[in-house]
């Protein structure tokens, strides 16, 4: 009667699990590796840079890394600062269609007569470092002469490779105004 | 009649089966918290400082008459000079309007690294509409030695012996961010 077989050897089987257990070794291997790779990268990144979506970094052959630091991020649309938009910039009509940047600062957001710095860009500049500095002074650490440590006054410039010189100058520019006298321009890492 | 084995003999035959449960959830925490953690944006960075000067220093350069390493990007050609004509100017046309060949730019500048080995900065002028990745592009020939150059050697200043250079001008310094 292969019927009643059939149906004996199923009642059987959980008899058969009683001494079963999952093999987890292979497992064990697999996410040691895993996670070794993942704490080898995660020494070699010690910085918190962040991009936006649509930016495109051009590629750089340079070895340094950079620290962490305040940074500005500029595309054709918009310029950022730490996470917070700060102002858009004006679409110029001989953009349409062509692959050039086509943008433009709103007259409002220059300072004039002379047109090099940027308002809202200093504005957050200002508001940065007094921040800085606040938090230098109510640290425990101090320099040789028992002063907070002197602000850096680094600012990291994260450009879409479509920005023109004209805009970064006047980034620089307006940073230096706000006490930043040392900049870093980022690119992506070339593959070696 | 054979007699009973003994029963600590049968005892170091028995298996030990490792827990491996409470290890394998570490393992998975470790591995999603790092993976939240993680940046997988790799970025790298050419630092430059904001130029600043005084008229005591612009006195001691017109005695001293020192190289100023000065590139000038325009929209047709790469000008590299030395304002006190210590090298002779040397004008690059770009292939391509707007796109400088940085190839020719960094032999020429090897060339300029072997006679002054011990110089490190460079002026940079580009024009307005430059874009950024053709700064980036000529800042990474101008900074860094290829594998493929000749060796270049400079005195160690600690250690007064000569060693073969790693960087080519690493001190880029824009010139002209007032305006041309």
């Amino acid at each position: 009667m292969p019927f009643y077989r059939s149906i004996s050897s199923r009642r059987r089987r959980p008899n058969l699990r009683k001494g079963f257990e999952l093999q987890l070794t292979s497992m064990m291997d697999v996410l040691i590796i895993i996670v070794v790779f993942m704490l080898k990268s995660y020494a070699t990144s010690n910085n918190m840079f962040s991009s936006v979506p649509g930016m495109k970094l051009p590629i750089s052959s340079s070895p340094d890394i950079p620290p962490d630091s305040l940074q500005v991020i500029v595309t054709p649309e918009s310029m950022t600062f730490e996470n917070e938009k700060i102002l858009e910039f004006r679409v110029t009509a001989a953009s349409a269609g062509s692959t050039d940047a086509g943008y433009a600062f709103k007259e409002s957001d220059l300072d004039r007569p002379r047109g090099h710095g940027i308002i809202p860009l200093y504005d957050a500049l200002i508001k940065a470092r007094e921040k800085a500095e606040l938090l230098r002074v109510k640290s425990a650490a101090r320099d040789a002469d028992g002063k907070p440590l002197p602000f850096e006054g680094v600012l990291a410039i994260q450009a879409d490779k479509r920005i023109q010189y004209d805009t970064i100058r006047k980034i620089m520019y307006t940073a230096a105004n706000a006490g930043y006298k040392i900049f870093r321009f980022l690119g992506l890492k070339k593959d070696a | 009649m054979f007699k009973r084995p003994s029963s600590r003999r049968r005892g170091g035959s028995e298996q030990i089966a490792l827990n491996l449960v409470p290890i394998l959830d570490t393992m998975v925490t470790l591995i999603a918290f790092l993976l939240f953690t993680t940046s997988f944006f790799a970025v790298v960075s050419i630092e430059s400082p904001f130029p600043e000067t005084s008229l005591q220093a612009l006195k001691e350069k017109i005695t001293q008459k020192p190289l100023q390493l000065s590139l000038t990007i325009t929209e047709k050609e790469v000008e590299i000079w030395s304002p006190f004509d210590r090298i002779a100017a040397k004008h690059i046309p770009n292939p391509a309007a707007g796109q400088p060949d940085v190839r020719a730019v960094h032999d020429f500048l090897v060339a300029i690294k072997q006679k002054f080995p011990l110089e490190t900065k460079i002026v940079f002028a580009p024009y307005p509409a430059a874009n950024y990745e053709t700064l980036i592009g000529v800042m990474d020939a101008v900074r860094t030695l290829e594998k493929t150059d000749p060796p270049i050697y400079g005195k160690n200043k600690t250690t007064g012996v000569d060693e073969p250079l790693k960087l080519l001008f690493p001190d880029v310094i824009f010139g002209n961010l007032l305006g041309d």
